[in-house]
């Protein structure tokens, strides 16, 4: 009877389910981070090389 | 850079509403593995990262025969972001997948069939990358990354129809129950959990298709600029 409860049992593997999640959100947040932070590095550098273009002129 | 267009922000806001709405479904709706435990619920987010992989690599395809045929940077810039984003996607479902292996298999990594050819596929897509790094001119750098595309896309099919050809202990989803000993009966609320979990990750891959193609037009627009402003 233990036998057949056991055997019956989910296997215990929530730690395995906490980290396959921490790197699904963990990879998918650093991933739109690194577009926000790509984005703001550009916007600055087209600012500056318009306002060398400028300077130029 | 253009203003954020209303259509992406209305995006932006669905995006995040099917995504919250399934992690709920995935820790609340869906019932507990009878064997596997809670690791199976790693299992609905791993297939819809593996199939953003596979669905941006094909877009990337697409958009290399497009840019061959019409010579436009507009589809270099959305091939790039394709493979960029089902890159970060197919790495995700190839680690997510591992530790899913470590719980219901006891191993972090068997060279399977199915693991084998993914680690390929990431592996060529990886040097999609280092290939467009080692060329300067625009339209040459183009060009070859649209080639490349289109030939690491054979990689995409085989990837998917590794585990119907060979012996694998990878479980096949879509019609291969009775094929697999290694697959696992869903239940309505599993299916209808995995189901919008594909559905809500395809919406994301668009949402993050538009801001990356966004980001790719600046890069395009500053590189430009840099150039003129160097002559």
């Amino acid at each position: 009877m233990i036998n057949t409860l056991i055997l019956q049992a989910p296997a215990e593997t929530t730690r395995y389910m906490i980290a396959g999640y921490s790197v699904i959100f963990g990879v998918m947040f650093l991933y739109i981070v690194s577009l926000i932070v790509r984005s703001r590095k550009l916007k600055q550098e087209l600012e500056t090389l318009k306002e060398l273009e400028q300077e130029n002129k | 850079m253009e203003p954020k267009p209303r259509m992406l922000a209305i995006l932006d806001v669905v995006t995040t509403l099917l995504f919250l709405t399934a992690v709920g479904m995935v820790f609340f709706y869906a019932p507990l593995e009878a064997i596997m435990g809670q690791v199976q619920r790693v299992f609905y987010f791993h297939v819809a990262n593996a199939w953003v992989g596979m669905l941006g690599f094909m877009v990337a395809a697409i958009a290399g025969i497009a840019y061959l045929r019409k010579n436009d940077r507009k589809w270099d810039i959305v091939g790039l972001a394709a493979i960029e984003i089902s890159f970060v996607f197919f790495l995700t479902a190839i680690i997510s997948g591992s530790i899913w292996a470590r719980g219901s298999w006891g191993t972090w990594w068997t060279w399977d069939p199915r693991l084998t050819t993914a680690a390929i596929c990431e592996l060529v897509y990886a040097a999609y990358f280092m290939l467009r790094q080692g060329i300067e001119d625009p339209d040459r750098r183009a060009r070859f990354g649209a080639v490349y595309a289109i030939l690491s896309f054979i990689s995409v099919p085989l990837t998917f129809i590794s585990i119907r050809i060979f012996r694998t202990i990878h479980p096949v989803i879509f019609g291969g129950a009775a094929a697999s000993g290694s697959s696992f009966e869903m239940s309505p609320k599993m299916l209808q959990t995995f189901m919008f979990s594909l559905l809500t990750f395809s919406i994301i891959f668009i949402d993050l298709l538009w801001h990356r193609i966004r980001l790719g037009k600046l890069a395009d627009e500053t590189e430009a600029l840099r150039l003129k402003t160097l002559q």
